[in-house]
């Protein structure tokens, strides 16, 4: 796929060395999920956000999440206009191709909950009217993992709602560098081509759904969330949507990679991302190690 | 779905092929009308099927059934009984057949062919017939598989397949069921193949009657000796005692004033004096020779077995003349077990009447043989001494052992030993006994068979038509009844060695007499063939239809010390209902789990060949991870470990379509490679 190389390799210029992410981020897009960066602040989630709607041309609108938020400012609200005498909607930020939710766990559970179940169903109910959002429609949420003051965390069925979290982490010292060396980030953004439009970025979605996958696959797959549900150090295991977004993550990921079919490796470069925050480790201990161990003990072809 | 009551056209082949194979023995046997019937059931259901005339209708078949019928009653004289009735059967199979429209008819078919295939084994139980059967059966569990095939474009050659594998499978069950099951004795006792003209030893003995004999070379009998094999020339296998003569004739006689119940005894019947002491006799001597006799069908009542005969079964009945006779004609293969005491001939008495039968000879019949005989008597001191002239008379006159003696003119007996004297052993034994009975001593002609050949592969002997021999017995005072085969004065050969080395001693081949010696015989394949086909050929026999009662709770009290019925339904129960149930867990067990693909195993080979050598790998590496530790590890193999990357996950995953046999085929010899590489 041309075209998903050069949309990363134009990402790729402003989120230096991150290549691994950005294309998680992008198999995450295809694959029509929702993003959740988890990190400290100034790590770049902001430039990879913008630089994603920049590359596919996607509106873009960013909500910084804050405690006394209400729903409203997220979703939108009805006016009652004295001229025509009739109560009009006026769209809160939502209404966008790609919004950027920054800190998203410092707003109350109401309004998380608001904003969540527009991820899902991918529509607005205001005053009993439904509206569809735009075609199409990616949240990128950040949180802060450190600073917990003052947060709502979000619950595991929250959670759950987004196919996909990664961290960027710091830069490696050559690639600090660069970043230093070079000019305004906000600047570089803006002078990203676009690659395809939204309306590209839909179709690709749906190519998506054509990559295939064996029997075979689907066995190693479903092996997988058996695992998970199987293992004593996680509270509860994978659910079925989850064992979806898996699959549509990893199909998403064989494109990526110019193929028409999913190899087990497709499907284990995006289990950390989908499976890690989805799994609460029982008592301690590292659940990206947990989740990583699984890789390691789960056949890939089945033995005897 | 709604059910297609239509015959499916895939299964109109195999329902032709079953129907035409079913009936085949039979029409080997039945009338020839019944191939021309079936022929033309099978044209008219051909046209039919190309809709080139339609289906005959009711008054055409009924004709037909009418016709049918009265031809079987034309053939054989009645509707009834075992040859008409199967006559009758595959009659009504083959009209049948032509009516088949629906699925009911079908079933109503192969029933019935299920039947004919039955039937054809009343006749004859040969392994070859049971194959054939087996082959018959197998097509008709095809034709059942096809009709119950929902899948219209089905193809007839798959349930041939599923028939086969069915019938496998049934395989275990058979052989515990054959092993187990009572054996009930039959019903009705049919009277098969009756009447039947055969070759075989007749009742009587004229000049001619055994020579005629030696040209055949079937199977009379078969022995399987438990210990000793008594050698070449003990083997005299007695059938027949002919007593009387008319002067050309022996035939059968019983000695005036005996009866019938003194003088055979059956195991069910309190025996006569004489058995007793015959038997306290045989209780003393070492010397006995236990075997199993297999008789083929000979529609006679005799069995043949060697002097004295003892036996159990309760079928069977010992004479004073130390035959054996059986209730009924043999008219299947009998097989009985037989424990011969030579010496207690011995220990039996005669009495007047049977001294006065066994010295009557027809008057004005051998006027000179008598004078020699009486000389002889008058030279000789005693009974053995007269015994030794006479065989030395033969010895040393001219006399020749020969296939093909002259016609002997109107008195038989000295035309033979002063005119021709050249004859077969009937001749010998005939003018031997006669010239006996002329020197007042009491002797009798015995017919049966001399000699056999020992199978190489498992030791049992067979005794063949051609094997038929004639031979003489005196009474001696002291001794009892005593052998003496006057042909051994003539021709040794013939006794130490059988017929053939008798004629080739005598300047004549066996090919020059038109004769069939296709004994065993040389080193060649074919002869090899032979050899194996009747080993195979008596084992069946002895292993699978002699397995009746007896031998049944012979065999099983080995297993269960005591056999009680409670026993045998318990074996029954476990050897039944283990296997079910243990099918049963795994199919459970199958629908849980289905079994690993060749792709997997495939996978799995390569994964422990890597281990074995000493590469530790963790059970989540994939293909591609596999490929690539292994060229890690190996460099050298690293081209073969990328294309056998490629391929298998190109078999695993790309789910394109392909030929997945040469794939799996490719990648075995792609694993094949590597195993050679990895060191």
């Amino acid at each position: 796929m041309q075209a998903l190389d050069k949309a990363l390799a134009q990402v790729g210029r402003v989120v230096l060395g991150k290549e691994e992410q950005l294309k998680l981020a992008l198999a995450c897009m295809l694959a029509r999920g929702h993003l959740l960066i988890e990190d400290l602040p100034g790590m770049g989630k902001t430039t990879l956000a913008h630089a994603l709607a920049r590359v596919f041309q996607l509106d873009y609108r960013r909500v910084q999440f804050t405690s006394d938020m209400l729903p409203a400012d997220i979703l939108g609200v009805s006016v009652f206009d004295p001229e025509t005498r009739q109560f009009s909607l006026r769209e809160g930020p939502v209404f966008t191709q790609l919004l950027l939710a920054d800190e998203i766990n410092r707003a109350t559970p109401k309004t998380q909950s608001a904003l969540l179940e527009a991820m899902e169903e991918r529509q607005v109910t205001l005053d009993g009217s439904t509206r569809p959002l735009p075609e199409p429609f990616f949240v990128v949420a950040t949180q802060n993992p450190v600073d917990q003051a003052g947060t709502f965390v979000l619950p595991e069925s929250q959670l759950d709602r987004f196919l996909m979290r990664i961290s960027l982490g710091y830069p490696s010292p050559e690639v600090e560098l660069d970043l230093l060396a070079g000019g305004d980030l906000r600047e570089q953004v803006r002078e990203l081509k676009a690659v395809i439009n939204g309306e590209g970025l839909v179709k690709l979605g749906r190519m998506v759904e054509t990559i295939r996958a064996t029997r075979e696959l689907l066995d190693y797959v479903q092996r997988l969330l058996e695992a998970t549900r199987e293992d004593d150090r996680f509270v509860a295991g994978l659910s079925p949507r989850a064992g979806l977004g898996l699959l549509r993550a990893a199909r998403a990921w064989a494109l990526i990679g110019g193929r028409d079919y999913v190899l087990p490796e497709d499907v284990q470069a995006v289990w950390p991302a989908v499976a890690e925050h989805r799994l609460t480790a029982r008592q301690g201990g590292s659940v990206a190690a947990m989740t990583q161990s699984l890789l390691q003990s789960v056949p890939v072809v089945r033995r005897a | 779905m709604a059910r297609i009551y239509q015959l499916p056209t895939h299964t109109r082949l195999w329902l032709t092929l079953a129907m035409l194979l079913c009936s085949l023995p039979q029409l080997f046997r039945g009338p020839l009308w019944q191939s021309g019937l079936l022929v033309l059931v099978v044209v008219i259901r051909m046209l039919v099927d190309r809709q080139r005339i339609g289906l005959p209708g009711r008054t055409a078949r009924t004709a037909l059934l009418l016709i049918t019928v009265a031809l079987t009653f034309y053939s054989f004289g009645r509707l009834y009984g075992p040859d008409a009735g199967v006559a009758l059967l595959v009659s009504l199979f083959a009209l049948k057949y032509l009516e088949v429209v629906k699925l009911r008819d079908a079933y109503v078919l192969m029933v019935l062919g299920y039947f004919v295939c039955a039937t054809s084994l009343l006749f004859y139980q040969g392994i070859l017939m049971f194959f054939y059967v087996l082959a018959c059966i197998t097509l008709l569990t095809a034709c059942l598989v096809g009709i119950n095939h929902s899948d219209t474009s089905a193809r007839a050659p798959q349930h041939l397949r599923t028939a086969a594998v069915m019938l496998m499978q049934a395989v275990p069950l058979m052989v515990v069921l054959f092993i187990l099951v009572p054996r009930v004795a039959p019903l009705w006792n049919m009277q098969i193949g009756s009447g039947q003209v055969k070759t075989g030893m007749s009742d009587t003995l004229s000049p001619g009657e055994v020579s005629s004999l030696s040209r055949s070379s079937e199977v009379a009998f078969r022995v399987a000796f438990e210990g000793d094999v008594p050698p070449m020339a003990q083997r005299y296998w007695r059938g027949l005692t002919l007593s009387t003569f008319d002067g050309r004739t022996w035939r059968q006689g019983l000695p005036a004033g005996m009866s019938a119940q003194d003088y055979l005894v059956g195991a069910n019947q309190t025996p006569p004096h004489w058995f007793s002491v015959l038997k306290k006799a045989a209780l003393q001597d070492a010397l006995h020779y236990q075997y199993r006799v297999v008789m083929e069908p000979s529609h006679r009542r005799w069995l043949y077995a060697m002097a004295v005969p003892f036996v159990t079964d309760p079928d069977l009945r010992m004479a004073r003349d130390f035959r054996l006779v059986a209730d009924s004609q043999v008219d299947q293969r009998l097989g009985y077990q037989v424990t011969s005491v030579p010496s207690a001939t011995g220990a039996m008495t005669l009495t007047p009447q049977e001294r006065q039968l066994m010295l009557t000879l027809p008057a004005s019949v051998g006027p000179r043989a008598r004078s020699l005989a009486m000389q002889w008597r008058r030279d000789a001191d005693s009974d053995s001494v007269v015994v030794q002239t006479a065989l030395h008379y033969f010895h040393n006159e001219p006399f020749y052992y020969t296939l093909n003696p002259p016609r002997l003119e109107q008195d038989s007996i000295d035309d033979f030993l002063f005119r021709s004297r050249r004859g077969f052993c009937e001749h010998f034994a005939s003018s031997f006994t006669f010239l006996m009975r002329a020197a007042g001593i009491p002797a009798r002609v015995v017919a049966g068979y001399q000699g056999g050949q020992l199978n190489p592969v498992d030791g049992h002997l067979v005794v063949r038509q051609y094997d038929a021999h004639a031979w003489s017995e005196v009474w001696l005072d002291g001794r009892g009844w005593v052998r003496v085969d006057p042909t051994a004065a003539v021709a040794p050969q013939r006794i130490e060695s059988g017929l053939q080395a008798a004629l080739d001693a005598q300047g004549n081949t066996a090919s020059n007499l038109g004769l069939d010696f296709s004994g065993f015989s040389g080193a060649s394949w074919f002869g090899q063939i032979k050899i194996w086909m009747d080993y195979v050929d008596f084992r069946w026999q002895t292993w699978v239809l002699d397995y009746d009662t007896g031998r049944q709770l012979a065999f099983l009290s080995r297993i269960f010390v005591s056999v009680t019925p409670m026993k045998i339904a318990l074996a029954l129960l476990v050897c039944l209902g283990l296997p079910l149930l243990l099918i049963l867990g795994w199919m459970l067990w199958r629908r849980e789990r289905h079994p690993l693909s060749q792709e997997e195993k495939e996978f799995n080979r390569l994964f422990r060949l890597v281990e074995r050598r000493g590469l530790t790998l963790a059970p989540g590496t994939t293909p591609r991870q596999l490929a690539e530790a292994i060229s890690d590890r190996w460099p050298k193999a690293a081209t073969q470990a990328l294309h056998w990357r490629q391929r298998y996950e190109r078999l695993m995953y790309s789910a394109l379509p392909g030929d997945k046999k040469k794939q799996l085929y490719h990648l075995r010899r792609l694993r094949n490679r590597l195993y050679k590489l990895l060191y």
